[in-house]
Order: structure tokens, then sequence, then C-alpha cells
């Protein structure tokens, strides 16, 4: 006897959710047959204020774009804005951004690590690993006055010059790190219980994953060495030796192993930055934001998030304001087209395994 | 990288005659060309040239030019190179072609564009709301939206706030402190 299909409303308030959204689906048993992405409740109007406010008001928007993971945003803006204008930024400052930028990473990868654990049920990960990012929260906090909200990457450079001390303070934070990740190697990835539910779960078509517009770890999940760092080096990432970790599989573990071997990629990258960072200025002054104008034209900046590429379309009329900013969000296609065909024969407590391992943001998708 | 670039533009500029191309620093690509071509062009780019990844579509307000600009942003994987099309679409009657068969995410791009600008694209198969909700004004998105205006006009004071003024007054009544001279400049 065939059951009859049943209409289930998974959020926006919901723990296995990824934030304010909604996927409505339709289920036969607990089979999912069907799943349509539902958003709207979170739509701030961002772009809309950005064009409102002069070039650089609108840090204090832009780090809300993706809360778990900021700076990539700050970064392809503040790229977007540099190249529009021609605008050389100092060595050292581009040095700094790609320390800030894989501290990121590692934050959110860390917050990550709570998310798909416990969107199985294993919830000690989620309290290690959280307690684990404060101490990057705190190297974050010394350096740029704000633990998650940064506003440190801007155009010209960032900020501020580093604190006396903190090379040591990094290093040795990723010397801690680095021995706790075997500690979370045994607890998660050994664990049987995520073994099972995570192999064979959530496939990606590997021949369709690109026209599907899938990037980052998902796409590498799928055996596809594809990274924004190595494609289309940006700040650095030439001068620098580190490997972008593949993995066969396209399901939930394959994704999970390209991340966690990403974590041991990004202290490595750390520890050459540190090793490597020349001295001198840090920030190649902009005339006063009131005033400054920037030359007719647009640029489209991309960054290499953990969810995967993000970018950021300016574009300027030659005034003091952007005419248009216009931000693309690794979720935007992986939270909507992407998911909503995936989730398509899946069992219905594996909704919030398969968003997790997408890194679907949706603050990202409203902006 | 230029070799790569330049032949580009001679395939792209032989294949389409009303495209005018235009080069960049570093590995970027322009293309301008009307909308009628838009998908003829985009298909070129994707099935015979190897641009699969489609970055970004991004829509920018002329409201003085009285036309939407819509930027496609495609990037090959083996090239390496992104290039972006330009359109230009008539602000008066906004119609475009439909491309969400080339790419199935193109459809969320759309659909966003559809409520934030009012550009109708033929053939769009989408649910009927995307991020606006019981949506009934202009769309928000456009330059000529007046974001205050219409809050003042579709929203009313809550009852007990009528007196609700610039916190600045409270303070200069309070405390006799002068205002300095760029705060005067921010009205309510």
């Amino acid at each position: 006897m065939r059951e009859k299909a049943t209409t289930l409303y998974i959020g926006p308030q919901h723990p296995g959710i990824t934030g304010n959204m909604m996927v409505r689906v339709k289920v036969e048993g607990d089979t999912i047959v069907k799943a349509t992405t539902e958003v709207g409740y979170l739509h701030r109007a961002f772009e809309k204020l950005i064009e409102k406010r002069n070039w650089l008001q609108s840090f204090t928007l832009l780090c809300r774009f993706c809360v778990p993971e900021p700076d990539p945003v700050e970064e392809s803006y503040a790229r977007a804005v540099e190249e529009i204008e021609g605008r050389e930024v100092p060595e050292r400052a581009k040095y700094i951004r790609v320390m800030v930028l894989e501290l990121a990473r590692m934050a959110s990868y860390m917050l990550w690590y709570g998310g798909q654990a416990g969107s199985l049920g294993l919830y000690t990960v989620g309290q290690w690993s959280v307690g684990d990012r404060n101490y990057i929260l705190d190297l974050f906090e010394e350096l740029t006055g704000g633990r998650v909200y940064h506003m440190y990457i801007w155009p010209g450079g960032v900020r501020r010059d580093m604190p006396e001390g903190f090379e040591e303070k990094v290093l040795k934070t990723m010397n801690y790190l680095e021995k706790r990740l075997d500690d979370y190697d045994d607890l998660m990835f050994e664990n049987s219980i995520f073994q099972k539910r995570t192999k064979g779960i959530g496939i990606i078509d590997k021949a369709k994953a690109i026209e599907w517009g899938v990037v980052g770890p998902p796409l590498r999940g799928c055996g596809i060495k594809h990274d924004v760092r190595i494609d289309d080096p940006y700040e650095v990432y030439d001068k620098l030796d580190f490997i972008v970790p593949t993995h066969e599989g396209g399901d939930i573990w394959s994704r999970a192993q390209v991340r966690r071997q990403e974590i041991r990629q990004s202290i490595r990258i750390i520890r050459q930055v540190i090793d490597k960072m020349p001295g001198g200025e840090f920030y190649n002054k902009v005339p006063n934001p009131q005033k400054w104008t920037l030359p007719k034209g647009d640029a489209y900046a991309r960054t290499e998030a953990v969810r995967g590429e993000v970018g950021m379309y300016v574009s300027s009329d030659g005034g003091t304001h952007p005419r248009r900013a216009h931000f693309r969000g690794a979720a935007y296609v992986h939270g909507i087209t992407l998911l909503e065909n995936l989730l398509v024969g899946e069992n219905l407590a594996d909704i919030s395994a398969i968003m997790n391992s997408l890194g679907t943001c949706p603050p990202e998708i409203e902006r | 990288m230029e070799e790569i670039k330049k032949a580009a533009i001679e395939k792209i500029t032989t294949h389409f005659r009303e495209v005018t191309a235009e080069q960049h620093n570093g590995n970027r690509v322009d293309f301008f060309i009307g909308k009628e071509e838009i998908p003829a062009i985009l298909f070129y780019l994707k099935d015979e040239m190897g641009y699969n990844h489609l970055s970004h579509i991004a829509c920018v307000d002329w409201l003085e030019e009285k036309e939407f600009e819509i930027v496609y942003i495609v990037w090959s994987y083996t090239d390496k190179i992104k290039i972006f099309v330009h359109t230009r679409v008539d602000r008066e009657n906004p119609v475009m072609d439909n491309v969400d068969m080339i790419w199935r995410q193109a459809n969320t791009y759309e659909r966003e564009m559809k409520e934030m600008y009012g550009i109708e694209f033929t053939g769009l198969e989408a649910p009927e709301e995307f991020l606006l909700e019981d949506w009934e004004g202009p769309p928000p998105m456009r330059r000529d939206f007046d974001t205050e205006a219409y809050a003042r006009e579709k929203y009313w004071e809550r009852p007990g706030r009528e007196d609700a003024r610039d916190v600045r007054e409270t303070i200069i009544e309070r405390t006799g402190e002068e205002l300095p001279d760029f705060a005067k400049k921010y009205k309510r």
C-alpha cells in the first residue's frame, strides 16, 4: 500500500536548521519526496542601506552578512573597492589579511564541528570546539577589538597594526589547536554513529557539481580540486605553500573529511604567514571618507570562505557612495537549488546533517 | 593569460556581431551586448568555451539613464578567466530572457531581481514569493524607492509614541549641551 504524503515544516525555529529559514518537505513515511526552501525571515535590506552610505561606512553592515565568518565579506568588498580605484595595498597588510582570513576559517570550522556533530546527536564535540574557538576569538579581540565582528580589513589595508608580541600568541594558539585536532578525530571521525550516518548520505553528483554551482568543500568533497585561493589567487596566497585537500564520494563524510584536512592546512598557512611577515606600512590611507570619490566602474572580487566562493560585485558611478554592492554567497546556491535537489530521497532525520554539511547560512541568502 | 583573453574576445566578436569587448587588468574580460542575445552568448560561453561556472548575476539601477544593467559573471576553471557580460534593460518595460535552463541556480537570482527590481523574466517558473511576503509596494531595491517615505505612509505610530522625537533634542533640553556642527546636519 502506498503511504499518504504529508507536508512538514522544518523551521524557521528548529534546532537542526542552520539559522532563520524553513525547509518545507513532503514526506512519505520518513522519506522526502519534495523539498522547498522558504526564506524571508531575516531580510535586513543591507544592500539598500549600503547605497545610502559612503564607501567606508558600510563595514558595520558587511560583517553581518554572515555571522560565523564575517572576514571574507569585508575582504571581498575592500578588494573590489581597491580594484575600482586602483589603490595599492602594502605588502604587510596583505599578509595580515591572509592571517585574519585563515583564523576566521578556523573559527568557523570549529563552529561547524559543533553543528555537524550536534545534528547527529554528538553534543560533546560542540562543547569542546566552541570552547577552543574562544582561543581564536581572544586573538581577534586583541587584534581588532571585536570578538565576532571585526571590521578590520578595509580599503587600503587593515585598520591597525598587530600589537606587540601578537605573533607568539598566534603560534602558541596554533600549537595548542593542532594537538586538539587529534582529539576531535577520536571523538568525531572515529565514532561509529558519525560514520554510519554520514557515509552515503546527501550525495552530490560529481558530473553535475560544477554546472549546479557547487563550490568550496562540497565541490572538493566530490573529488574536484577547485579553490579560489589557487585558481584565482588574491592577496598573497600565490606565495604560500599549501595543498587543497579533496575526497572522493560527494557525501557528508567526504565533505567532513575535506574540512578536517583544511583546518590543518590553515594552521600551516598561518605559520608561514607569521614566518614571512614583512615590516613596513600596514595601511595606505584613504582621503576624508565624506569626500572620497571613486572613479566610475565596477569590480567583482571573490574570496574562498569556508562555505565556498563568496564575492562582492561593487559598482561605482563616480560618487561618494556605492551605486550598488551585490553580495554573492555560497549558500545562495547551496541553500536553495542544491539543497532542494539533494534532499529528495533522503531520510527526514538527515535534513539537519545535510544542511550543516553544505554550510547553509541564511543571512547570506537574504542579506 | 593575455593570449587566452585575446582568443576569447576574438571568438565572441566573430560569433556575435553586436558586441563590444573591453579588456581589463588581470584575468577579466568584459562584453557589452543587447539583451536579446543574452541566452545565446551564455549558452555559447558555457557549451563551446568551457565557462561553466556561473559566479554571479548582479543588477544595477541606472535611474538617470532610465535603464537597468544586468551583469552575468562567468568563470572558466580551465582558462582561469572571468567574463563579465553586461546588458541594459529598459526601466519602463523591464522584460528579460530567462536563463535558468542554462544554469539552474540562475533561477534564484532571477526570483530576487523580479521582486527587488520588478524585472519580468519570460517563462520563469518559480513560486510567487521569495524574500518579501505580502508585498504590495513598488520594488524596493529601485533607486527611486524611498524607504522612509514608504514607511511613514504605510505604517502607523504605535500608541504612546506620539511624542517620540530625536534623542538629540531630548539631550539638549535636559543638559543644555550644544550639538557639534557636524551632528546638526543629520536632521530626522
